[in-house]
Order: structure tokens, then C-alpha cells, then sequence
């Protein structure tokens, strides 16, 4: 009796929770779709907003430059990050403290910390040099800096769980280095290199204050222009720019269930 | 190692590889990270000593002056101000934790109560929310706590909030922002510890009468205690920081010391004020992170905490 109304109450707790988790953006999608620009009365079924959207240039160019942007900082993140955690696992017996501290740093440091120091420095060095200018440029540099210690970390765990006697039998069989490079380690990790590749995405899409501190007046990205536009005066345009990417993340979600699902079988 | 019965000019001329090898894959990231991190934050902490020029920028001579006007001081004298943006910090980061934590506990149990196969779809329930970027669901709260709608409609007929005011801007809707924002951090390790959970204890406490609430307390919680830890800190360091969030749903009055930094570096610009805010951000993120480890280490029995 009593281990029934436990159960029961854990079942409504959790069924609570997901309301809760999920009533904003349910809202926002709800919204997308009201002919009233209002977000408190939903007054009939409409595509208007999504229409404006798609004719709005400032919402084209920011999402071509969350695009550039995630893809270039994770193909930069990919390689430098793989390149450490080889190291850290090749050379696991050394005193690599210094190394750990130096990856774990911009994952510990506050995201507002990080963004506004990049941006100062940035814009002083700019000052003196002339490089650096805030822009796509500068928005890739700060991105990578907070890729990297994820992508090493996901790359020296897979080294780690694998067999080392496999490193030996790889010798022996691929003479030269780039052979065993190509033929043995990149096969290898290839299921960490692809989850690293879209951790550093999905950390790039999502980040936003990082982002706007080093971002120039041309490269705004669309968690950017949706901050702006939200400062600005709400309209329901940003609930549909906001649905398309909340269906995204849908379709990411799947995705990964239906890829975890066929990993198990 | 194979170099064993070699000559030893042999062996240190693979001790030079090696370390050549070291310097091969290491230093290209471990430049990058210091270049564009640690001179950064580097030359913010030199701003912090630098005085405020008229535009905002940093000059010369070094001085105090930007500290002294973190703790209030200013051309009229003492303002409380900033000492109540960093009182507000603390207290938010205290009371969502708390929250989170109360929240978390019965989620992530009951997951582990959930068959087998069914844990991973429950878990990515909770996960995707945060998937999403947090200006949008920032944006989202907003719509739910705007005036007029249900939600505030019910606190104003309640009496909860005066009339035509709505449920935001208000330090509540910071909260449940921030509530909001780092529930998944609390739910994913206290679920892999209830997972690990050995419930022979739990049995026994139950065989020995131990009411619901002292079989939990001390049999239950010191071995979810890992997981408590591990989330605390994923939740209350980055929530002290916190930048979107009260700036989206906090208005003037639910200011964090996030956005009294963020400020000086976009509106009203004073570099040096804002670097001194930012010190103070480090020395509390490390204080804690500090104060977690020694916790862990006295409770966990030095391990299994992940910091």
C-alpha cells in the first residue's frame, strides 16, 4: 500500500517535470502559428510569420553564419583536440598536470569571463596590430578555445579503453608512420571522432554569450539576432525562427535515439 | 620499452623523439588555449588595476579605483548597489540549487525505477530541453510569465502579484529560469548514482524498521552523495554566473553580478569595472570548486567524485 503511493507519487513528479521542461517551448511553437501578433491570445491558425522569415535577410545571413561558423570552429577543434588527446594518451606516464589545467581552463572558467576577456583582448590587439578585427574571424578563434578540451577529452578516453598491445601489432604491420596514422587510428576512433565532431557543433550552435561578446556588427549569428530582436519588442517572428530550431533539436534527438537504438543491436 | 640493451646515446636519442613527439601533438592545442585564453584573461585581470578612461577603455596609471567602485563607491559616496547585485547573485545560486536538487532527486529515481529498456528515451526527455539554445528558452519563459496570460492570471487572482504586473520581470522568474536552465545537470549524475545504488542497504535499514526517512538518509543519500556533489557544481558555478537569464527575465531589480560585468563591457562602458567584477566571478568559481573537492574528498572517501 504505502510502496504504491510512492510509485505513484514518483510517476506524477516526473510527469510534472516534463510539463515543466517542456511548456516553453511548446509555447513558442504554439505561437508560431497564432495570426495575432500577441503572445498571450491565440486568435486563429497562420503561416504568416514563417512567410516574413523566410523573406527576412538579416535571418538568412545569421543562420548562414551559425553554419560557417559551427562547422569551421569544429573541423579546427577536431583536428588540434585530436592531436592533444593522442599526446596526453601516448605520453599518459609523464607529469602532464600543467596540460590538464591548461584543457580543463575554459571548461571551468564562467562563459561570461571567457567572452569578455577574448572580446577585450581582441579589441586591443586590434588596436595595436590591426588584426582581429571582431567578425566571423575572431567569433571561430573563441569558439575552437572552448571545443578543444571536449574534443580531447572524448579522443583520450577512446585511446584509453582501447587494447595497447593493439599500438605494438600496428607497428609491425604498417611501417610508416602516416600508414599507421591513416590505416589504424583514424578507423579507430572514428566513433569518437564522430561524436566529438558533433559535440563541437551542437556546443557551437548552442553557445550564445561567448558568441555575441566577440562577435563583430556584421556576423551575427541567430542566437544574436534572436537576442536583439527579443530587446527590441517581442514579435512572433522570433517564435518561428525559434520553432525551426526547437525542431531541429527535435530531429537531432531522434536521430541519436534511433542511432543508439541500431548501436546496440 | 625495446631500447633496453641499446647504448644509452640510442635511448636518449628516443627520449628527444618522444619528447618531439609530445611537443608535435600537444603544443598546437596547448598554444591555442594559452594565446587566446590565458593572455586574455591575463590582460582582463591587468584591467582591472588600469583607471576607467572617457570612453570607457582602460588607461594608465594603475590604480584601485575600479575595486572601490565594485563595493560601491562612487562620485555621491556609498551605494549599496552592487553589494545587493552580489547578494542576489548568491541567494539565487542558493535557492535554484536547492531547488534543482529537490526537484531532482524523485526524476532521477524514478528513471531508475523504470524498466531497463525504457531509462535512455526517459533520460533524453529530460536532456533535450537544454539542447535547444538558452536564449530561446529563456524567450520561452517570458511567453509563459508575460502579463496576461494563464499563468500570471492565476498569481493575480491569487493575489500573488499585483495586478496587470504579470509573473515577469521578477527575481520568482529568474529562479525558475535558472531552476529551468540546470535541472538536466542534477538529474544525469544523480541518476547514474541511483543506478549504482546498492539496495541490499536500503533492505536492511527496511528489515530493521527504519522509518522511509532515516532508510533514506543513511542508506540512500551517502550513496548518491557523488552525484549530489558532481551536480552541485555543474549547477551553482555556472549559475552564479549567469548572464542570459536575468537579463531576460530579471529587468532592472533581478540584476546578477553576470550582468553588472556584462555592462561594463556593452552599455555603459567602464573596462575596468567590469574586469574587477570579473576577478570577483573567479576567486567565488574557484572557492567553490575549492570547496567541493574538500567536501568530496572528506564524505566520498576520496574518490568516485569526478571533479
Amino acid at each position: 500500500m504505502k510502496k504504491r503511493t510512492l510509485a505513484r507519487g514518483l510517476a506524477g513528479i516526473w510527469w510534472v517535470t516534463l510539463v515543466f521542461l517542456y511548456a516553453p517551448l511548446l509555447v513558442i511553437v504554439l505561437f508560431s502559428f497564432n495570426s495575432a501578433n500577441s503572445t498571450a491570445v491565440f486568435e486563429n491558425f497562420s503561416l504568416a510569420w514563417y512567410r516574413r522569415l523566410f523573406g527576412n535577410e538579416q535571418i538568412i545571413s545569421a543562420f548562414g553564419n551559425s553554419l560557417v561558423l559551427a562547422v569551421s570552429s569544429s573541423v579546427v577543434a577536431l583536428v588540434v583536440g585530436c592531436l592533444i588527446g593522442y599526446g596526453m594518451y601516448r605520453h599518459r606516464h609523464r607529469k602532464l598536470g600543467w596540460l590538464i589545467v591548461l584543457i580543463y581552463l575554459p571548461i571551468v572558467l564562467p562563459d561570461i569571463v571567457f567572452g569578455i576577456s577574448e572580446m577585450a583582448f581582441f579589441v586591443q590587439i586590434h588596436e595595436w596590430t590591426g588584426l582581429l578585427q571582431p567578425g566571423l574571424g575572431t567569433m571561430i578563434i573563441a569558439h575552437v578555445t572552448f571545443q578543444i578540451p571536449f574534443v580531447a577529452l572524448i579522443v583520450y578516453s577512446r585511446f584509453v579503453g582501447l587494447d595497447p598491445t593493439l599500438f605494438e601489432a600496428a607497428k609491425d604491420l604498417y611501417a610508416s608512420p602516416v600508414k599507421r596514422v591513416v590505416h589504424f587510428m583514424v578507423p579507430t576512433i572514428k566513433p569518437a571522432l564522430i561524436s566529438a565532431f558533433f559535440l563541437s557543433f551542437t556546443l557551437s550552435i548552442d553557445d550564445f554569450v561567448i558568441s555575441f561578446f566577440t562577435a563583430g556588427p556584421e556576423s551575427a549569428t541567430l542566437p544574436i539576432y534572436i537576442w536583439s530582436a527579443i530587446k527590441k519588442g517581442v514579435t512572433p517572428e522570433i517564435n518561428a525562427i525559434a520553432t525551426l530550431m526547437i525542431g531541429a533539436v527535435a530531429m537531432a534527438a531522434i536521430l541519436s535515439m534511433l542511432f543508439n537504438r541500431q548501436g546496440r543491436r | 620499452m625495446s631500447y633496453s640493451g641499446a647504448v644509452p646515446t640510442a635511448r636518449s636519442r628516443a627520449m628527444v623523439r618522444e619528447t618531439r613527439h609530445l611537443l608535435f601533438t600537444v603544443a598546437p592545442g596547448a598554444f591555442w588555449i594559452f594565446i587566446f585564453l590565458v593572455l586574455p584573461s591575463a590582460y582582463l585581470m591587468g584591467v582591472a588595476f588600469m583607471t576607467n578612461g572617457p570612453y570607457g577603455l582602460p588607461q594608465m596609471p594603475l590604480s584601485l579605483d575600479a575595486f572601490e567602485r565594485l563595493a560601491g563607491v562612487g562620485f555621491l559616496g556609498w551605494s549599496p548597489g552592487n553589494l545587493y547585485t552580489l547578494l542576489r547573485s548568491l541567494w539565487q545560486t542558493l535557492v535554484s540549487t536547492v531547488l534543482v536538487v529537490i526537484v531532482a532527486y524523485p526524476v532521477a529515481y524514478y528513471i531508475t525505477t523504470c524498466r531497463e529498456k525504457w531509462r535512455p528515451v526517459l533520460l533524453l526527455l529530460v536532456v533535450v530541453p537544454s539542447w535547444t539554445n538558452q536564449v530561446i528558452r529563456a524567450f520561452g519563459w517570458m511567453n509563459l510569465l508575460a502579463p496576461e496570460t494563464p499563468l500570471s492570471s492565476l498569481a493575480e487572482s491569487i493575489g500573488l502579484v499585483a495586478p496587470n504586473m504579470g509573473l515577469y520581470p521578477s527575481n520568482f522568474a529568474v529562479t525558475l529560469g535558472l531552476v529551468y536552465n540546470f535541472l538536466p545537470f542534477m538529474v544525469l549524475p544523480l541518476y547514474a548514482a541511483f543506478e549504482k545504488l546498492d539496495t541490499a542497504q536500503v533492505q536492511a535499514a527496511q528489515d530493521l524498521y527504519a522509518s522511509p526517512v532515516r532508510a533514506f538518509w543513511h542508506a540512500v543519500f551517502p550513496q548518491t552523495l557523488p552525484g549530489l556533489l558532481a551536480g552541485t557544481v555543474l549547477v551553482a558555478i555556472p549559475a552564479f554566473g549567469m548572464y542570459v537569464i536575468p537579463e531576460l527575465l530579471g529587468g532592472g531589480k533581478g540584476m546578477m553580478l553576470g550582468n553588472l560585468v556584462a555592462n561594463q563591457f556593452a552599455g555603459s562602458s567602464n573596462w575596468p569595472l567590469g574586469a574587477a567584477g570579473a576577478i570577483l566571478m573567479l576567486i567565488a568559481t574557484f572557492i567553490g570548486l575549492f570547496a567541493m573537492r574538500r567536501i568530496g574528498k572528506r564524505l566520498g572517501g576520496g574518490e568516485e567524485v569526478v571533479i
